[in-house]
This record gives C-alpha cells, structure tokens and sequence, in this order.
C-alpha cells in the first residue's frame, strides 16, 4: 500500500494524517532507501574493483601476489556483475544480500589493509566512499553497526601496525565516523523533506477534491 | 501539477535543509583538526600556528550554525564560498602543519567529509567543479610540497588511490542527490517520465 502512495499520491485514502501517517511514510522511506541506495553501493564498488585491477597492475611485487588479487578482483567483479543485472532487470535483491555483500567489502578492505602493512597501507581510503554508499542506503541502526565494526577493524589493525600515530589513527577513525554521520543525516533530512512534501500533496489534492464536488 | 515547485524552489530547499550536513562535516573536521593541534604540537610556535588555522573555521562554522537555529539559514553564495575556505584550509594544513607535508601529509582525509557534505547541498554540475577543484588543488600542493615523490612509482600509486577516492566521493553525493531529487519530483508529478524527472 505504502508504495502505491508513493506512485500514484491520488490514490491514498483521504483522512489519515498525523502520528500514525508520519510513522507509515517513514517506514516506507526505509524501504525505499535501500532500493534506491543499491545502484549507488554497486558504482562505488565497481570504481573500487577497477582502481584495485589498475593498483595491482601497476605495482606488481611478484607473481603469486599479482594472481592472488587478480583472482579476488574476478570474484568481486563476477558478484557485482550479477549485482548489476539483477538491478538492470529490476528485480529488486534481498535486504539480506545487499547486506551480507555490504559485508564482504568491507572484511575485502581490511584484508587488504591487513596485508599491506595495516597503518602504512593507503588502501583504508576506500572505507570512506563504501561508508557513504552505506550510510545513504541502509536504515540508521545498520549503518551505525558497519561503522562500528569498520572503526574496530581499522582502529585494531592500526593499533597493532602503527601505534605511535595514534593522533592520525584518530582522525583517519574520525573522518570514517564523519562521512557515515553525514550520510545518515542527510538520509533523515530527505525523509522529513519528503514526508512533508507527500503531506503537501495530499492536502493539495483533497483540496481539488472538494472544489470538485458539485452543491446538491 | 507539473508547475507546483519549480527548479529554483527546490535548489533553495536543498541549501536550506542540506546545510545542516555541511556544518557537521565542518566540525567533524574542526573536531580532528584541535585533536591533532593539541595531541602533535611539540612547541609554541606549532600550538600557534595550529591554532591560526582552526579558530577561523570554528568561528564561521558558530555563526553558520547558529544562523540555521535561529531559522536564518546562509544563503547560496556564502555556502560556497565556505566551502571553498574549507578545502583551502585543509589545504594549508597539508602544506605548513608542521611535520609531514605534501602528499606525506595525513590530513587530505579531512577533504572527503567536506566533498560529500557539499555534493549532497548543490546540484551536480557545481558539485563536480568543486570536487575538481579540491583533486587538482591536493595535487598541486603534493606536487610543490613533496616533488620527490614523482620518481617514486609506489608513491604516485598512493596519490592515484586518494584522488580515485576522493573523486569516488564526491561522485557518490552527485549522484545520490540525483536521486533524491527524482524522488521528491515524483512526489509532485507522478505522470513525469524519468528523463523529465532527471532534468535540472
């Protein structure tokens, strides 16, 4: 029913405003966020998948690493693929896939800030764009729970690898809790944006209504 | 009911309600910036200069904040020209903190919170420009800070990563305001197609 409000706004039924509207709609929002925020999750992971095809390339070590990463790439690459023509398909994924995949970048970052010297390695820069995404798609509570677990991965490999620059562990963890805020908020902004624009709307289209009804 | 908001009322509401996700990224960044002015400053001079660049920020971003509690948000022209202070102070820190600088330097994290907030507040084409401008403004103060780096291929990969980030960023808010925005026209004119509705 929520969406069909949000489709076609004439054919709510007249009459059910205040609290109880407001919680509705805001449900719907949640739901939609997360169906609109799937397109942006996929872009930015396939900007990190070619930046990661292009880093590897570029500065080979040896080998075995070099096909290491290439293999992981593929795979993330093959996931994202499938990603991408469910979505060009319009069959809207499971909140449950989006998320575990979410996942997966994530634990995919740290490994490989992990293995490459955990603070000295410049790749905990994609934790910034992947946060974003996250933070404009997924409800709140969720977005709060990856950012957490992002500041404890980070924050603990940091610790172990670099403890004597803790000032900048600490902004690198700031600035990752910042970009999450900032998505968040902006989300809770467009959702009290369009509640009051669908409330708008409605009071608009009962007011055509009633100056359609003829007098008897 | 195609006419009922129009291009410019809906920029205005961007700046109204966005500005909000400008001002906490600015103190998010004020909040790191006084960690490392009092956490890394060894001498008095540092303390100093730390502090010159701070306290300016932490002004403006008094008197934004304060303006949008009392419902007097700041207009379009100041909020970029806010923004362009931001990435320049950010950008002196890179330079002059002492210590690290150029691409040496770890605070051009500072940039992303800024890029996104502004992203988020301004149409697409503004917001590209201004996240041009941070990219080749980071990359010019590397290049005249740090110019040794150039002969290192590991280095040059390290500023290839942040710009690819730094863009990937501010692309996300370009595009995620996209769809905000799409949504909300929806709202107002359901029979638009989606080309109409992806129109500025």
């Amino acid at each position: 029913m929520s969406q069909t409000v949000i489709d076609h706004p004439e054919g709510k039924e007249p009459g059910e405003g205040g609290l109880l509207r407001r919680v509705s709609l805001a449900d719907t929002w949640e739901k939609e966020d997360l169906a609109y925020g799937q397109p942006v999750i996929v872009t930015v992971r396939w900007i990190m998948i070619v930046s990661a095809l292009i880093l590897a390339i570029w500065n080979v070590d040896s080998m075995a690493d070099l096909r290491l990463q290439i293999i992981a790439i593929l795979l993330l690459a093959v996931t994202n693929f499938y990603l991408q023509a469910q979505l060009l398909m319009k069959r809207p994924l499971s909140s449950s896939i989006v998320y575990a995949a979410s996942a997966v970048d994530i634990a995919m970052i740290s490994i490989l800030v992990l293995f490459q010297g955990g603070y000295s390695s410049s790749i905990y820069v994609f934790y910034l764009p992947a946060i974003a995404a996250f933070a404009v798609a997924f409800p709140r509570g969720l977005t709060l729970l990856y950012t957490t677990i992002v500041i404890l991965l980070y924050g603990l490999i940091c610790l172990g690898t670099g403890y004597d620059h803790t000032d900048v562990i600490v902004s690198r963890l700031l600035m990752i809790v910042a970009v999450a805020y900032c998505g968040s908020l902006y989300l809770q902004l467009e959702h009290r944006r369009r509640t009051e624009a669908q409330e708008r709307e409605e009071a608009f289209i009962d007011n055509i209504s009633a100056a359609r009804v003829e007098p008897a | 009911m195609k006419g009922l908001r129009t291009t410019e009322q809906e920029a205005s509401e961007d700046i109204f309600f966005g500005q909000l996700v400008i001002i906490y990224a600015r103190w998010f960044v004020v909040i790191a910036m006084t960690i490392l002015a009092l956490w890394t400053s060894t001498t008095l001079n540092q303390m100093v200069i730390g502090i010159v660049l701070i306290v300016p920020l932490i002004a403006l971003n008094f008197f934004v904040h304060g303006r949008y509690l009392m419902e007097k948000p700041a207009n379009r022209l100041l909020l970029i020209m806010l923004g362009i202070l931001d990435a320049t102070v950010i950008t002196l820190i890179i330079a002059f903190w002492p210590g690290a600088k150029g691409l040496y330097s770890q605070f051009y994290v500072f940039y992303y919170p800024i890029i996104l907030a502004f992203a988020f507040v301004f149409p697409g084409r503004l917001s590209i420009i201004y996240t041009i401008f941070v990219l080749l403004l980071y990359s010019a103060i590397c290049v005249l800070f740090s110019p040794e780096f150039l002969a290192d291929m590991t280095e040059v990969e390290r500023l290839s990563i942040r710009l690819i980030t730094i863009a990937a960023t501010g692309m996300i808010g370009v595009y995620y305001y996209r769809i905000q925005r799409s949504r909300r026209r929806r709202i107002y004119a359901p029979d638009l197609t989606p080309a109409e509705l992806a129109e500025v």
